[in-house]
Parts: C-alpha cells; structure tokens; sequence
C-alpha cells in the first residue's frame, strides 16, 4: 500500500482540528440558543396563560358560570390550544372528548394540590408545553402552547451550524494543504538541486542560510555533493591516467610492429607468421583498451547538442568506404538532433560494424522518429540475423554472435553492442534487435533527441 | 624528403614512431623535452612538429604555443589523453590537428601528408600574384596573395585558418558542413567536428571585433559555418 504523503496527513490533522473545534462551538451554541429561546417561549406562555386563566376565572366564578362562553372570549391565535378542567369535566373550545388525556398526570396532580406548573410534552409528535393554572375551586385551566415553530428554527440552526462545522473542516484541510506548500517548498528546492546533480550538474549546492530550519539537510546534502563530485572526479582522474598507461605502450607497440611487419618478406615463414599474428592483435588489443575505456567511462554525463545525424551517418560511412547512399531519413524525420556526438557517432560505428563483421556489412541505414520525441537509428544487414533465444544476451558484454565462434573467436571485442545498449541508455532510449523483413538482422536503437 | 619533428618524451614510443615514419618516407628529427624540440626547430626546422601534451618541464600546450610565435609550421598533437578539455586547449593554443594514441602509422601518415598537401597549396597561393580578393565589409581575402586584411591591416594567420577562410570565402553566404569543411580544409573523409569548431573560434579571435557576436564568420545552429559581409 502506497504510504499516505505528509501533505495529505498535515491537511487531514488541520481538518479533524478544524473540524473538533467548531463541533464543539457549534454544541455549546446551540444548547446555549436552544435554552435561552425555550425559557423566552416559556416565559411568554405562562404569562400569557395567567392572561388568560384570569379572564377565563372571572367567567366561571360569575352567578352564572357559562364556560364555553369564557373559553371562546379568549383571543388564543392557532398555536395556543386552551382547556379547562372544572368540577370533573373537560372544556375546550372544541368539542373534543380526548382533550383532557394530553395533560400528563403529574400536572394535574400539582394543579390538584393548588400549584401552577409547566411542563414539556410531545403531542401529536409535535413539541408542545403546558402551563397549568389553578383557579378557584376545583377548577383547573391549562393551556397547551404548540412548540413546532421553535422546535424548526432549532432544526434550522442545527443544520446551519453543522453545515458551518463541515465548511470550517474543509477549510482546515485546505488551509493545511496550502501551508504545507508553502512549509514543503524548500523541500521542494532540495528536490531541484538532487535532480540537478542527476542530471550531471555537479556543482549544484544549497544555500544554508536561506532556510535556516533546514539548515542541517542543505549541509548534509551539499557534503553528499561534495563527495559525489570528489568520487566521479577520482574514477575520471583514474580512467585518464588507465588510459594514459595503456596507451603509451600500444603506441610503441603499434609503431615497432608496423616496422617488422613491413620486413616480414625478409623473414623466415614461421617468423612472418608470428609477426602477422602480433599484428593482428595488437589491432585487437588496441579495440579493446579502447572499447574498455568506453564502458568505463560510459557513466558520465551525457552532452547533448544539435547535431545532423545523417550527416554524421553519411560520414562514417564515408569513413568505412562505404557508400553514402545506405543512409535514408523516413521523410518528416527532423535533420537535427539533440544528442552527445560521440557516443551517437560511436553508436553508429559499432553497428554498422557489427554489420560488416557477422551480416555481411549493412543494406541500409535508417533514421527516423518513434513518436514522443523520440528518434530512431536502424541498420540492416543480409546476415544470418540473430536467432530469438540469443537477443537478451546478445548487448551483454563479451558476448559475441555464433559467426564469431565459428571464425575462431573472430576479431571484434564482443564489447560493441553492450557499448550501443550503454548510449542508448545515457539517451534514455533502448537497443533492441529484431528480424529484417526479407531476411537478416535489423539493430534498432530508439533515443530521445 | 619531408622532415618531421617528433617531441615525445617516451623513449620508445619515440624510437618506434620514428623508425615507423622514417618507413613511411620521413625524415624523423626527435626531441625529448618541449625546450629541445624549440629548439631542434630553430636549428633545423621540419616541415611538420608532432608534440606529445605530458611532457616533463615545459608541457605541450606551451611548445605549441611558443612554435606558433614565430612559425606557421603544421603541428599535430600525439597523446594519449582523449579528454575533450586538452584536445580543446591544444587546438586553441595553435595545433592543426590531432590524433589519440595509439595511432596507426598508416593514419598518422595519411595525416601527414594531407597537412602537406594543404601547406603546399598555401605556399603556392602566397607566391601567385594577386588575383581574385573576396571582400566582406571590412574583411580582405586574397586566396592568391595569401593574405587577409581588416580595414586594410593584415591579419596573422595560421596555413589551416588561412585554408578554412579562403573555403568560406569562396562559397559567400553559403553554409559549409563542418564535415565539408573537414574534407575540403583538412583532406579528411572523417574526422574530429571539433576541430573545425576551435579553428573557426581561432579565426574568430582574429577578424572579429566581438566574438560573441560575430558579423563575418557565423555559425548556422546544427548546420555549420558561412562567411558574409
């Protein structure tokens, strides 16, 4: 499972806080309204029922007590539902039998020892308070004040507030997000300098002072910087002075071997032999210092610059006396490249090669683009072509095809195409080798350029 | 017979490289330091120096320099040393060309003798009366003459510079591959582009007022170089 990223982690601790905070504000307001608009209500209720009782009193304590008359003298409105409890009856200002049942005993059992009271009910599921006022006598007025207008706007300010609690959540996590930004941007800044020393800028270094909380990573990564670049300079330094020692013997190799060779005439036949062998693989190990050094130093950064590969193709086949003319450009195929010109040149080399040394020397040399800025380089040879279960080894080092072996280890340094996998790979590209239509091998390397 | 100057530190590549040339129809002059090279030079001056970079005392960039002072005697670089740097630096401090070690005598051979031939059809051209003058503004190019004038001063030239001016001049306002140049400047069928970047950067130095921003000698991005006015 891919670990949650501190970005999302910081946004969802701001949103929970956030979200804490104002469930509790919101709480202790509501209970807060919630109470005071209650005991408002409740406060007009009773005083608009003693109101009330008074007049209903003095209608039924009169010589001729008339009480649907006093009920229905009352001005009461929709929400205010009035009862009258005298000598065991009911009265209310419609006939309604059940009335009597919505008063919970306890109130009547106060009203019954001559206390007025108050108490909450549900009625019909609609809220609802009574107020109980004794009159004179055994008499009982009750009046049934409805609640449902106070208990939706409590609903209302319920769903306010937690729509407010959910908002202010949300605005938690994107406060949080866009803090961590801000907090995660020097971050951001270490993480351009290491690609910057990725991309082979080795003097890529951190300013400590700018973010003086992160002081200690800037340090460590330019002391790692430091470090990276004292290696890769120690293995060039290497790598120069290897070549250096190699090649000063090679030379005076390659001089004295040309001057017998050029008097092997004068020699005895066994002499002249050994002389040409000399010759030949002083040639081998002059290929294989060389291609050694290549792969030694095929880790370095990649120069890239504009260059015209078909040109570069035309040229080294000029070079090989090879006619120009096998090199063709898929048409829309860009002139100009953006690649290092000598390891494409080599690439170019080794294939064509590799070509002339097991295929028989190339047919043709093609160069076109793969789609997504990527460019293609084919060579095609008549040889035999490469079978299928030799292709993952045959970019592997010191590997050599068949033909070779049959030769009697053959004359290349099985260095090559491990050499053009290593630039295909410096150009973020790939060499792969497939079946030639009509026969023989096609080596295609696929690069950014 | 052609005279060669070899400056090589290593005594047995100096041995064997001179015996390989002699072969090869050379006359081989050797030193062993950069100072007696300069001064086999001036005693007995060859028509081609060979200078090796890592020389004990006074290295090869410095030789290289102190020859071109007062010579325009084609000098090739013989090192083992293939980074980009010294092989830029020994261009720039005035060699023509160069080759890594180790190099076929065959090659360096075929070298030589392209270095010849080119400083043989500048020698002819400084000795045929002056003909055609290719002008751009103020820059003079006389092939024939062997000359090349700013606002009418002459310009110092190396034989290879001069070479690579009178081909752009030639051909004015068009663009010549670095690769067309290599062939026709330096006889090559295939050879190092740099080379002829660092020349044209030498030329530069010489008939522009500002080598950042050159009016004459410009470079055509991923094609080449042309002259114009």
């Amino acid at each position: 499972m891919k670990p949650i990223g501190l970005r999302a982690r910081v946004s969802a601790a701001f949103a929970v806080g956030a979200l804490l905070l104002s469930a509790c504000v919101s709480l202790v307001s509501y209970e807060l309204i919630r109470n005071t608009l209650f005991a408002e209500r409740e406060r007009t209720a009773v005083r608009a029922a003693y109101f009330d009782a008074t007049v209903v009193n003095a209608g039924v304590t009169g010589p001729v007590p008339d009480v649907s008359e006093a009920l229905s003298a009352l001005d009461t409105g929709a929400d205010r539902f009035v009862l009258l409890h005298l000598g065991g009856e009911w009265y209310s200002r419609t006939a309604e039998p059940a009335a009597g049942t919505a008063i919970p005993a306890g109130l009547q059992e106060m009203l019954g020892r001559g206390e007025a009271g108050a108490q909450r009910i549900q009625r019909d599921t609609v809220p609802a308070l009574v107020v109980g006022i004794p009159l004179s006598g055994s008499a009982a007025f009750y009046e049934i004040v409805s609640l449902q207008e106070l208990d939706r706007t409590l609903q209302l300010l319920a769903l306010v507030l937690t729509a407010v609690a959910i908002m202010v959540a949300a605005g938690g996590a994107a406060v949080g997000w866009y803090v961590t930004r801000y907090a995660l941007r020097p971050l951001t800044v270490v993480a351009g300098a290491a690609r910057e020393v990725a991309a082979g800028d080795l003097g890529t270094r951190l300013d400590p002072d700018t973010e003086p909380d992160l002081a200690g990573l800037s340090h460590a990564f330019n002391h790692m910087a430091d470090q990276l670049a004292r290696r890769l300079e120690k293995d060039r330094r290497f790598a120069a002075d290897v070549s250096h020692e190699l090649r000063s013997p090679l030379q005076t190799l390659e001089a004295a071997v040309s001057v017998v060779h050029r008097r092997k005439d004068g020699l005895d036949e066994r002499s002249a032999a050994a002389v040409t062998l000399i010759a030949a693989e002083v040639t081998r190990f002059q290929s294989l210092v060389e291609d050694l050094l290549e792969l030694a130093r095929s880790d370095q950064p990649v120069h890239r610059e504009q260059i015209d590969v078909t040109e570069l193709a035309r040229a080294v086949c000029r070079s090989r006396g090879l006619p120009e003319d096998l090199v063709t450009r898929v048409p829309g195929t860009p002139e100009i490249w953006r690649v290092d010109r000598r390891r494409i040149e080599q690439t170019l080399a080794n294939l064509i090669d590799n070509a002339i040394r097991y295929g028989g020397g190339p047919i043709a040399i093609r160069l076109g683009t793969a789609g997504e800025g990527r460019c293609f380089l084919e060579v095609d040879d008549e040889g035999p072509g490469v079978a299928e279960e030799h292709r993952p080894m045959i970019f592997d080092r010191f590997v050599r095809g068949p033909a070779a072996n049959a030769r009697g280890g053959g004359d290349g340094t099985g260095l090559g195409l491990s050499i053009v996998a290593g630039h295909a790979a410096a150009h973020d590209g790939s060499a792969t080798v497939l079946d030639r239509p009509g026969g023989g091998a096609r080596f295609r390397v696929e690069l950014t350029a | 017979m052609t005279a060669v100057l070899l400056i090589e530190d290593d005594d047995r590549i100096r041995l064997s490289l001179s015996m390989a040339l002699e072969d090869e129809g050379y006359t081989s002059y050797t030193a062993a330091t950069a100072e007696e090279g300069l001064a086999e030079q001036r005693r007995r001056p060859a028509d081609t120096v060979l200078v090796d970079l890592m020389l004990p005392g006074m290295d090869g960039f410095e030789c290289i320099r102190q020859l071109r002072r007062d010579t325009e005697v084609p000098i090739i670089v013989i090192s083992a040393r293939d980074d980009t740097h010294d092989i830029v630096a020994a261009l720039e401090a005035g060699a023509d060309d160069y080759v890594i070690k180790p190099v076929a005598v065959k090659e360096l051979a075929a070298r030589l003798r392209a270095l010849r031939r080119r400083s043989k059809v500048a020698a002819a051209a400084a000795t045929a009366p002056a003909a055609t003058v290719f002008t751009f503004g103020d820059l003079q190019v006389s092939p024939d003459a062997g000359e090349v004038r700013l606002n009418g001063t002459p310009v110092p030239v190396t034989r290879t510079e001069f070479r690579l001016l009178c081909e752009l001049a030639a051909h004015p306002g068009l663009v010549l591959s670095r690769q067309q140049l290599l062939q026709r400047v330096w006889g090559y069928e295939f050879g190092d582009e740099r080379v002829v970047d660092v020349h044209v950067g030498r030329l530069r130095h010489k008939i522009e007022l500002d080598n950042a921003k050159p009016r004459h000698l410009v470079t055509v991005r991923g094609l080449g170089y042309k002259l114009q006015p």
